[in-house]
């Protein structure tokens, strides 16, 4: 005979509250370190915003490179959101130094690939540059930079962690395997499809290696050394693809498909790691 | 007035008892400034002088007496000399002012009294002077001028009235900002003069010195205007004489590919502030910002080269030339605006590998309402920050990340091998029994130690009894139920079974038959079987019956 369901009712008495408050009494110490931590994280914020409005100021003003400088100078933190890269990028870009201003825009885009702002300066920083300057994206390309590199190992690693709870579930519980196949099989094939993307924009970030031209004119030699002839030119904003690298120098192949060697210090290499990416 | 001079009081010979007080003087304010010694050796006789120092200042122009100080000298009173002082309004000359005039003085010379707005007018401030040490270099008000780097040229002698003076000219230039006639200068220097009856060393230096400042006189310029006839369209102010030479990187570009276009404009005038026109004019040409470069063959800068540099990108394959370059200036020699041109430079360039063929337009399509219109500038900075997130690598990258999704993985394994565990246990019927057996023996070993030490022999050889069925039953996978005595010598012996296990077996079986049918045990016997019962029931436990034959 099953016992009826009863519904309790806790009347909290004066020794609970005197519990609680020597809990806390007892424990001070540690709240002090909490709210001590929370207000420096806030003053710590308020520092890294009050420079990010001082180097507005300065854009403002049209002291684009000073205004650079202070959103560089924000990095050293070891952090990094969109806004300041798009910023940075701006300041490169007023100040004339287009293949910067590209490149913190590609940071940009990494973290924020859906804001809009981003998209446009950086297709108007790269129509600034000579037509063809920049390699022209594949389909699979677009369609994994709609997420960030983050975003899509998130997606999958959920849907990994879905698709084998379900698997789990059915040999736990032979009897539910059946009304939850539906459910495992398109979780599974959810899952490959993610890791599938995954493995494209994973691809996409770490082996395809880029670099931007950041010297205002350059020229791509045939060979990786100073007497080696001239093959052709290329200019301050220009994304080439590499293909190799040789001491100082790097093997680049541009849009039209010309391969040649330029001195690494003329070139941006754009870094593997931004912010939470 | 706004003068100082310094009263010297000096005690040779001896010393006074205690430092003298400053003289209170109407009108005048004296401080003591300090002392100081000097000990001489003249002639095999040493002597020693002790000065006091004041320094004397005057609030308004008049005679002045300095009333005789006294001090105690060795027990003896010395009383020094009234002495008048004439202070006089400044700018009053002075019977000193007058002789440093002729030991010394300054002359502003100018090339010219007539120039145009923006020319160079060489200047030349010239110091004359038999004898003085420099304290600073001149000074030059120049209210309507711009003024160059002042050079110091190597001092010269030069012959002035029967007296020799050093002759010492700094060279400048200035260049007039507005037009009129203006004063430039006067010009004004500090000199280190010889003080009148200054004091020689044993050495012949001169020991007095003091301070004088020179003036020369301003100068009257007439600035002209620049003309405002035939002024050439791209006249941006350059006035002087120079001449443009143009040079291309290279005369043969794909479109879309840059050609460094390299302008130098040399000459005579204040180079560095030439600029060139704007080429944005140019059609089928991206031009880019120049960069330039400055170099100057005299040390005014007033002479030389500056060079633009600037990147222009044909976008068109139709390009034949570059347009022609030049720049405009005012020449003052010839009083007129000249212009410099370089022709057009004709240029081939090459389609683009990517670039598909210009298509012919027969007529320019109406921008649809709904297109969005092509942007003319970035979009403006963000006013907020945003979420600040740590530079770090992706998550993919991150090992602990990875090393989490091995957890579900992990677990749907574990579940899986515990599944397929169970599956072949349920399908394999003998290991069940073997499994279920085992844990009977397990419980009935613990009934025979309970059964014996109670002393009920008839439960203790029943379960005896139960467990050796239901043993060799599991082994011989027979029913349990079938066993008896008989199976020893039927299937047991035959299959090659260990003898010294079948008689203890058998002797087990005699035993339960034998208490079934009468005979009573005590405890002590119990106790005494029980472990013999567990040690067969665990060689029987430990036979692999599928391995002996069957005969």
């Amino acid at each position: 005979m099953t016992k009826p369901a009863t519904a309790q009712l806790r009347v909290f008495r004066h020794s609970d509250f005197g519990f609680l408050s020597s809990f806390v009494i007892r424990h001070s110490t540690t709240w002090l370190i909490l709210a001590w931590l929370c207000a420096w994280s806030v003053a710590r914020a308020d520092d890294v915003s009050t420079a990010f409005d001082q180097a507005n100021r300065l854009y403002e003003q049209g002291k684009f490179t000073e205004a650079a400088a202070a959103y560089e100078k924000m990095f050293r933190q070891g952090q990094a959101s969109p806004a300041l890269y798009f910023n940075l990028g701006n300041a490169f870009f007023k100040a004339g130094q287009v293949g910067r201003a590209v490149l913190n825009y590609r940071l940009a885009e990494r973290l924020a690939p859906r804001d809009p702002d981003v998209r446009a300066n950086l297709k108007f920083a790269r129509s600034s540059v000579a037509t063809g300057a920049t390699p022209a994206p594949s389909w699979w390309q677009r369609w994994t930079s709609r997420l960030r590199l983050d975003e899509w190992t998130l997606l999958t690693s959920g849907a990994l962690w879905i698709w084998l709870g379900l698997l789990t579930l059915g040999q736990w519980r032979p009897a539910l395997r059946k009304s939850l196949s539906g459910y495992t099989a398109t979780t599974g094939v959810g899952a490959v499809l993610l890791a599938l993307c995954l493995g494209l924009e994973t691809y996409n970030r770490f082996a395809v290696k880029s670099v931007i031209v950041s010297a205002r004119e350059v020229v791509v030699r045939y060979g990786p050394w100073d007497e080696s002839p001239n093959y052709f030119t290329v200019r301050d904003g220009m994304e080439l693809s590499v293909l190799d690298s040789k001491g100082g120098w790097v093997q680049v192949t541009d849009r039209a498909k010309r391969i040649g060697w330029l001195r690494r210090e003329q070139v941006l290499f754009v870094p593997s790691s931004t912010g939470s990416s | 007035m706004n003068e100082s001079a310094t009263l010297l009081l000096k005690f040779e010979g001896g010393l006074p008892a205690e430092v003298p007080a400053a003289p209170n003087v109407p009108g005048l304010s004296i401080a003591s400034i300090g002392q100081s010694s000097q000990f001489n050796f003249i002639n095999g006789q040493s002597s020693s002088i002790l000065s006091y120092n004041f320094l004397v200042r005057a609030a308004q122009p008049g005679d002045y007496t300095i009333p005789a100080l006294s001090a105690m000298v060795d027990g003896k009173t010395l009383t020094s000399q009234p002495l008048k002082l004439r202070v006089l309004k400044s700018g009053a000359p002075t019977a000193e002012s007058e002789i440093i005039g002729k030991n010394a003085f300054l002359k502003l010379v100018a090339a010219k009294n007539e120039v145009y707005l923006g020319e160079v007018l060489p200047l030349e401030i010239r110091l004359y002077a038999r004898q003085g040490n420099l304290r600073q270099q001149p000074q030059l008000s120049q209210d309507g001028f711009t003024v160059g780097k002042m050079i110091q040229q190597p001092v010269t002698k030069t012959l002035i009235n029967n007296q020799y003076y050093s002759l010492l000219i700094f060279k400048t230039f200035v260049i007039p900002v507005k037009t009129g006639r203006l004063l430039l200068g006067p010009a004004t220097m500090l000199l280190a003069v010889p003080h009148p009856n200054a004091r020689v060393s044993v050495f012949g230096e001169i020991v007095d010195w003091m301070d004088a400042t020179l003036t020369a006189d301003a100068l009257t310029i007439e600035v002209n205007p620049l003309p405002t006839n035939n002024v050439p369209s791209d006249f941006n102010g350059a006035v002087g004489s120079y001449s443009l030479n143009l040079a291309l990187s290279t005369n043969a570009v794909t479109v879309g590919d840059p050609i460094t276009l390299t302008v130098q404009i040399g000459g005579n005038g204040p180079i560095e502030s030439l600029t060139l026109s704007s080429l944005d004019t140019w059609r089928d040409f991206k031009v880019y910002p120049p960069i330039t470069k400055v170099e100057t063959t005299d040390q005014f800068g007033l002479g030389g080269t500056k060079t633009f540099e600037q990147a222009i990108i044909p976008e068109n394959a139709d390009t034949k030339e570059l347009p022609p370059v030049s720049f405009s200036f005012f020449d003052p020699e010839q009083k007129s605006y000249r212009t410099v041109t370089h022709p057009a430079t004709p240029i081939i360039v090459r389609p683009g590998p990517a670039t598909p063929a210009q298509p012919t337009i027969v007529a320019t399509p109406t921008p649809s309402a709904n297109e969005p219109k092509p942007a003319a500038d970035i979009v403006h900075i963000k006013s907020r920050l945003g979420t600040l997130a740590r530079i770090r690598a992706p998550l993919i990258q991150q090992t602990w990340f990875v090393a989490l999704q091995g957890l579900p993985l992990l677990a749907w394994l574990s579940v899986l091998l515990w599944r397929k565990r169970e599956e072949s246990l349920t399908n394999n019927l003998r290991l069940r029994r073997q499994r279920k057996v085992a844990e009977i023996i397990r419980g009935g070993r613990a009934d025979l130690r309970r059964l014996a030490a109670a002393n009920q022999a008839e439960e203790f050889f029943a379960t005896t009894f139960r467990l050796l069925q239901e043993q060799l039953g599991e082994r011989l996978d027979l029913p349990a139920s079938a066993i008896t005595e008989a199976v020893v010598e039927e299937r047991l012996r035959p299959r090659g079974v260990e003898e010294e296990t079948l008689t203890a077996l058998e002797g087990i079986f005699q035993t339960c038959n034998q208490a079934r049918y009468a005979q009573e045990s005590s405890e002590q016997e119990l106790a005494a079987l029980a472990p013999k019962v567990e040690s067969v029931l665990r060689q029987l436990q430990r036979l692999n019956l599928s391995n002996l034959n069957d005969e």
